[in-house]
């Protein structure tokens, strides 16, 4: 890829309008930005960064095709977010099956199994055993905000919910973590 | 959850000005966020997520570094291949195609359609509804709103997602005002009446689904979405049948006309919820 692409200082929102009208440079620039961010998202979404990759392909393709959509007044990171979602959303729901699932039944954790196991890997795997425990509602919002660093504002546009809504599911969703990772906290202290 | 703990909320990645940090060391709701907060910072703040490569991994040594690079040059060639398919298509189709120009498509198809079916079906006569005009008006009125609010439902990109009881009820409020408008006089046996009726709205919708499910395609998978799209091509038959129809029993009405109406509608929706979506916007 271009180490820095044409019009990598203008905010996102004058890059997708300029892309709207046809510039390539203004794509580049986009998804210089937003490539590994999104494709890290999809890895802690879906739990496997081959899935990830065929995904984030999948959503910037989305975001080619569909820039019609895009509307005005609209953020783009949100945007972006909210086809991500969306793709990873489709996916589980075409792909699967029961026989994907760990004995346990529980989706496998292959995000950490692929990469050199660090120091604290049975922290990191808890973390997202307790992740994949909370429903989708409260996974979301916890995984954009704390993550990928977006405001509840943003994590509200991306999900098509409200502001409060957003904050009483991060709210509860934080609580539960904080149940399911007490006795492993409590080890680590000891 | 009080103002004080949505301001906790919002300042949770810097520290707490003194107000807060005195309420949230009061509030129990507030201690459980921040220990949860806190509980995912410890063990992953700061990592790259795993599929990007990062410097950590170059500076491994030799026997271990090789896979890992291997690894991380195919991640780039995927992101290379993306960034080139992506550029591809834009290249292709440089300017967008509005969302609202699908949705004009669908209306026109819904109203050529519609008249089309009308001078059909109506051949020895068009307005056979033998309920009161503004009756048969008023009632052909809401059909038309709920055909036109359906397909934008459908079509239009939206930033909140429609609650499915509001459909439902729009739905309703639709075979509720057909049924409380009828003209209660049934000229055929009721089958044989039902029947045609189902046969004629079937086919009136053909067309309209068809191109509704196409236009879905090219947006995410929602569930109300396609319910909505379903209603509304489907409507296109029964607002031919609701001015046509001479039967207006309520029997004949409910299962000749809004049965396959919301039939078609469910339909519609397990027919997207098979097919590949073109994109994933929303």
């Amino acid at each position: 890829m271009p180490a820095l692409p044409e019009g990598a200082g203008d905010s996102d929102e004058v890059l997708m309008e300029r892309f709207c009208q046809g510039d390539a440079p203004a794509f580049d620039a986009l998804f210089q930005r937003y490539a590994r961010p999104i494709q890290g998202y999809l890895t802690r979404l879906t739990g496997s960064p081959a899935t990830a990759e065929d995904l984030a392909q999948l959503t910037f393709l989305s975001m080619v095709r569909a820039r019609g959509r895009f509307q005005d007044g609209a953020r783009v990171r949100p945007w972006l977010y909210a086809i991500a979602t969306n793709a990873a959303r489709d996916h589980a729901r075409r792909h699967r099956r029961p026989e994907d699932l760990t004995p346990e039944g529980e989706l496998p954790l292959t995000a950490v199994a692929d990469t050199p196991q660090p120091r604290d890997a049975g922290l990191e795997r808890a973390v997202h055993r307790a992740l994949e425990q909370l429903p989708e509602g409260q996974r979301l919002p916890i995984l954009m905000h704390r993550f990928e660093g977006m405001g509840f504002a943003e994590i509200a546009e991306a999900l098509g919910l409200t502001e409060s809504a957003v904050k009483v599911r991060a709210h509860r969703g934080y609580v539960r973590l904080r149940e399911l990772l007490a006795p492993l906290h409590q080890e680590t202290a000891e | 959850m009080t103002p004080e703990c949505e301001r906790v909320m919002d300042c949770l990645e810097g520290p707490l000005p003194p107000d807060l940090a005195s309420h949230a060391a009061g509030c129990e709701d507030c201690r459980a966020l921040l220990e949860g907060f806190h509980a995912l910072a410890a063990p992953t703040a700061g990592r790259a997520p795993p599929t990007i490569a990062s410097p950590l991994h170059e500076s491994a040594p030799f026997n271990e570094a090789a896979p890992l690079r291997d690894a991380s040059l195919i991640r780039e060639a995927k992101l290379e291949e993306t960034r080139r398919k992506s550029l591809t298509e834009l290249a292709a189709a440089p300017l967008p195609t509005p969302w609202w120009r699908d949705a004009l498509v669908l209306l026109v198809t819904y109203l050529a359609v519609g008249a089309v079916g009308l001078v059909l079906v109506g051949r020895h006569g068009m307005l056979l509804n033998s309920a009161p005009p503004p009756v048969v008006a008023a009632v052909a009125l809401l059909i038309v709103a709920g055909v036109g609010g359906g397909a934008l439902l459908g079509v239009a990109p939206g930033r909140k997602r429609w609650p499915l009881g509001l459909v439902a009820l729009g739905a309703v409020g639709v075979a509720l005002a057909q049924l409380t408008g009828r003209s209660g006089v049934q000229v055929r046996p009721l089958l044989t009446g039902a029947l045609g009726c189902m046969g004629t709205e079937v086919v009136l919708s053909v067309v309209p689904l068809a191109l509704a499910l196409v236009l879905l395609c090219r947006s995410a998978y929602q569930p109300v979405r396609a319910l909505a799209a379903g209603l509304s091509s489907a409507g296109v038959g029964l607002l031919v049948l609701h001015v046509h129809c001479p039967d207006g029993a309520a029997g004949h009405l409910m299962l000749g006309h809004l049965l396959p109406w919301v039939a078609l509608a469910g339909v519609a929706v397990f027919i997207r919820s098979r097919l590949p979506s073109r994109t994933f916007a929303p």
